[in-house]
């Protein structure tokens, strides 16, 4: 009785109501357990509220797993989902440093091929991992045409040690290594232009995708899963904390991202463009920058550089429409941006499967 | 967990151990159930999106069993209705209204033509009995609600078949005959119901006897008589009174002859009126109303009081209107009228603090006429209800009808606060709430006072845009007495705009927030779950990010503090 009356202070204390649906019932899957969906990546990882990459990894899982090992490099990714001793990870996972993902991802995979088996090996990276550090060993991995996704969560800096510039971060971003200023207004740089690279590796299959669109995302994951070869996808990933907005507008950020052109959505074969998301109504780059604190010195008509970066960051999203053809026909149709966002009752309008 | 030493790896899953819900810090996502603003404006009370979702799984006959039990007659309303639902719409804002009135009548229609019946239970031998006086659309649907709550509605009516309005007022361009008989009949054979026409309250019986003699009296006798014209002046001794006129051209199919015809009036029977008097041969046919016509200044108080598509429909039909005036005075030639003096008015507020019509000085003119019929509004006919009677009106002292005589309700147009047929429905719907409530001694019902859902809380990206559907109309040329104007939209139509409806404040199963959140912390549930939806918040590992509510296309979550108690 003594020890009831303790446990519920305790419960009014530090408990959280309702009951959780993980309140076992003997005999019967706990509502978790019966999930329709495969649990690659747990709840409990230590991300950050409304985090795009967590988000992306989870969606990248459901359609990859279960058959599958994977290759982590340093970030945001490892750190959140594997702090010691717990794991949120439900299939091997292997982590050993920042440079190396495809390397170790490559000598899993000839383990696998040695031992007879078919089990898919995944490499994931965050831009740091890819686009800066793991750049060599992902161009090897490439080269020698290991059966590997690669996956490539795109938060645009060093999010993990602290929103550093990387050569991902998009021109006039303000990052702790590239703040705006009266010297500067952000990153002086652009935007590596990392997919056109792994095209000119000439791989079966590289595509880019974005939280926002989670139908796309998936089925580019399965079209990758199903080729026997290299195979890269790069994920744009808003964060809250280095983007500097709000954690409820993750997807609201990476959908204008996309709407805008800045983050066009292309798929390449064999270094040729196979196939692009039309964007329904183009939307202004403003609308993109406003929603950030990492644009805020960009917003404001005091200062003539700003005006001028703005210009500048739309002539890059104008380049993108231009150059992967992204108004389409000017007919809506159910692939574009409007169609692929499309919800009914019982689902989204494109099916998950 | 095994025992932890400096060789242990990471079990796979074992972050469920780590309960991230403790992080939360400002604000849960809850399931919000909010009231759609269809249904909100609706009179009749009825949850069009609830029959909407039906329909949407193809469910016809489910459909409208949902929309009937709000609205028994909803291929009546579905002709007849000014749809305020329509206009409260969300989609408004989007690409367009849904036509709700449109698929009502079609859900009606097929009802008939395939005789689905109605989802009531036949009352117990022994059930209570309830008098209705007067089968009109009030009387109806009272009688139909009292089934639907066990007990058993004995109707009377003064006239020698029922519908009361819906018959004598309503033209057949507006509501065919057909329909109208196909729809009271479905409802009066259901067991329970008994009907005594020919039966005049003060003549045949009294309000006392019934009282004593059922369990509750409702009044819906409706408004039969016109009210006093406040002219200046002389009126010629043969004056037809607008409802009078539309009721004697009902019974015998002729008007009195006139080539320059003025309507005074500013609602229904006004306009019904002024067209069928056009359709009779007026070559000029002018209705003169105090209220404004809809722009984009209009104040919605000051607006006339008619269906818009009825609007719409007369000045393409070439009826001229004059707003924001009145008839002053009748210029008379012996005991014939030749001319109408008007004035120009305004609704402006006064000293008081309430509005008046103000009339301008120096703004009469004088319009030649031949005839001129007054529209002016209805009373209630004092006959056998004088006990009751409050000015022109059976006036009750709440939203359930109760008159201060106990266990006497009034419904509908009597009432005197109401003016549409979807409104005489749902008083009968609320009246027979407000009976069993008081039989049961149980107080008042509770009304629902959920709050509506504004387009803003929506995220509307998430819904293809989709233009709304229109139906079939006559040409102005093929009007005639007898043939409906508006056209049935059909099966393909009416399943198309169901699945237009954007399901405002109520879940969807889209899957949104399910798909989105990154912490897994959304559970999708395979049976109901209690709040009707089919996902459960894990509070303990929802960090509170609130994506959830921001991505979910109908506003259903939301984002609220934390329930006290909890650290």
């Amino acid at each position: 009785m003594q020890d009831a009356a303790r446990l519920s202070e305790l419960r009014r204390k530090f408990g959280r109501q309702p009951a959780a649906p993980d309140e076992p019932v003997p005999g019967k899957p706990t509502p978790r357990e019966a999930q329709p969906r495969f649990r690659g990546l747990e709840s409990g990882h230590r991300a950050c509220q409304g985090c795009g990459e967590a988000l992306a990894a989870r969606l990248v899982m459901e359609s990859a797993g279960p058959d599958v090992m994977v290759a982590n490099a340093t970030g945001c990714l490892e750190v959140f989902t594997t702090a010691w001793p717990q794991s949120s990870w439900r299939v091997p996972w292997i982590h050993s440093l920042f440079e190396n993902a495809p390397a170790v991802a490559s000598g899993m995979e000839a383990a696998m091929k040695a031992k007879g088996k078919n089990t898919k090996v995944l490499a994931f990276g965050g831009d740091g991992g890819t686009y800066d550090i793991g750049f060599q060993a992902l161009s090897g991995m490439l080269e020698r045409h290991h059966n590997i996704l690669y996956v490539c969560y795109d938060n645009e800096a060093y999010m993990n040690t602290g929103i550093q510039r990387s050569s991902s971060t998009p021109h006039a971003a303000s990052t702790t290594t590239s703040p705006a200023g009266k010297e500067r207004m952000g990153k002086r740089h652009l935007k590596k232009d990392l997919l056109s690279i792994i095209a000119a590796h000439h791989i079966p299959y590289a595509a880019s995708a974005s939280v926002a669109y989670p139908q796309d995302l998936q089925r580019k994951v399965r079209y990758a899963m199903g080729i026997e070869g290299p195979t890269f996808l790069v994920v744009h990933s808003p964060c809250p904390l280095g983007w500097k907005h709000a954690s409820a507008l993750t997807i609201e950020v990476a959908r204008r991202a996309v709407e805008c052109g800045l983050f066009p959505l292309v798929e390449l074969e064999r270094g040729s463009v196979s196939n692009v998301m039309p964007i329904r109504q183009v939307r202004p780059v403003d609308d993109y920058l406003k929603l950030q604190g990492r644009f805020a010195h960009l917003i404001g008509d005091d200062d003539p550089r700003a005006l001028q970066e703005r210009s500048h960051l739309q002539a890059l999203a104008d380049h993108n429409i231009a150059t992967f053809g992204l108004t389409g026909d000017g007919i809506p149709d159910s692939a574009d941006t409007g169609g692929s966002a499309a919800v009914g009752r019982g689902g989204p309008a494109t099916g998950r499967l | 967990m095994a025992a932890l030493t400096r060789g242990a790896y990471g079990e796979p899953g074992t972050s469920l151990h780590f309960k991230t819900g403790n992080w939360r810090s400002t604000e849960v996502p809850v399931h919000v159930h909010a009231k759609a603003p269809c249904a909100g404006a609706c009179p009749a009370g009825e949850d069009q999106q609830a029959w909407f979702a039906l329909l949407q799984q193809g469910d016809a006959e489910g459909a409208w069993r949902e929309l009937v039990t709000a609205n028994p007659l909803p291929a009546i309303t579905g002709r007849v209705c000014p749809h305020p639902c329509e206009s409260a719409c969300n989609r408004v804002s989007l690409d367009g209204g849904l036509a709700i009135h449109n698929v009502e009548r079609w859900l009606g229609d097929q009802a008939i033509e395939h005789n689905w019946a109605y989802p009531v239970p036949p009352p117990a031998p022994n059930a209570l009995a309830v008098a209705i006086v007067g089968a009109g659309p009030a009387g109806l649907s009272a009688a139909y609600h009292c089934i639907r709550h066990g007990l058993r509605a004995e109707l009377f009516d003064a006239a020698p078949e029922a519908g009361g309005l819906l018959r004598s007022g309503i033209p057949p361009t507006r509501l065919p005959r057909a329909t109208l008989d196909a729809e009271t009949q479905r409802l009066l054979a259901l067991p329970g119901i008994t009907l005594n026409l020919r039966a005049r309250l003060g003549r045949d019986f009294t309000l006392d006897g019934l009282r004593a003699q059922y369990a509750a009296v409702l009044l819906g006798s409706g408004c039969q008589e016109g009210k006093e014209w406040a002219i200046d002046g002389a009126v010629p001794p043969d004056l037809h009174e607008g409802l009078a006129l539309l009721r004697e051209f009902m019974d015998i199919g002729a008007f009195p002859a006139g080539n320059r015809v003025v309507v005074h009036g500013g609602g229904n029977t006004a306009m019904d009126l002024c067209r069928l008097m056009k359709r009779n041969g007026a070559a000029h046919v002018t209705l003169i109303t105090a209220s404004g016509l809809p722009g984009p200044d209009t104040d919605p108080t000051d607006l006339i009081r008619v269906v818009p598509r009825e609007l719409e429909e007369a000045l393409e039909e070439g009826i001229e209107i004059i707003d924001h005036a009145t008839v002053n005075r009748l210029i008379m030639c012996g005991s014939k009228v030749t001319g109408v003096e008007i004035v120009s008015l305004r609704k402006l507020p006064g000293a008081d603090g309430r509005s008046h019509r103000v009339s301008f000085e120096g703004t009469e003119r004088v319009l030649p006429v031949d005839l001129v019929i007054p529209c002016v509004g209805e009373r209630v006919d004092p006959a056998g209800l004088e006990s009751v009677l409050h000015g022109n009106y059976l006036k009750p002292g709440d939203l359930w009808g109760r008159l201060e005589k106990p266990g006497v309700f009034s419904v509908g147009d009597a009432r005197g606060d109401r003016g549409t047929v979807a409104a005489a429905i749902g008083d009968g719907k609320l009246a027979v709430q407000a009976v069993v409530a008081d039989l049961a001694e149980a107080g008042d019902p509770i009304p629902d006072a959920r709050a509506e859902i504004p387009a803003s809380l929506l995220n509307t990206v998430y819904y293809p845009p989709s233009q709304r559907a229109t139906a079939p109309k006559l040409a102005v040329a093929a009007r005639t007495f007898d043939a409906e104007i508006e056209g049935d939209i059909g099966a393909a139509a009416a399943m198309a705009e169901a699945a237009r409806c954007l399901s405002c404040g109520d879940c969807l199963a889209c899957d949104n927030c399910w798909t989105f959140c990154p912490d897994n912390a959304v559970i999708k549930t395979q049976d109901l779950a209690s709040d009707g939806s089919q996902y459960l918040f894990d509070l303990e590992y929802c960090k509170g990010c609130g994506l959830c509510a921001q991505e979910c296309p109908t506003g259903y979550i939301r984002m609220q503090p934390e329930a006290p108690g909890t650290d």
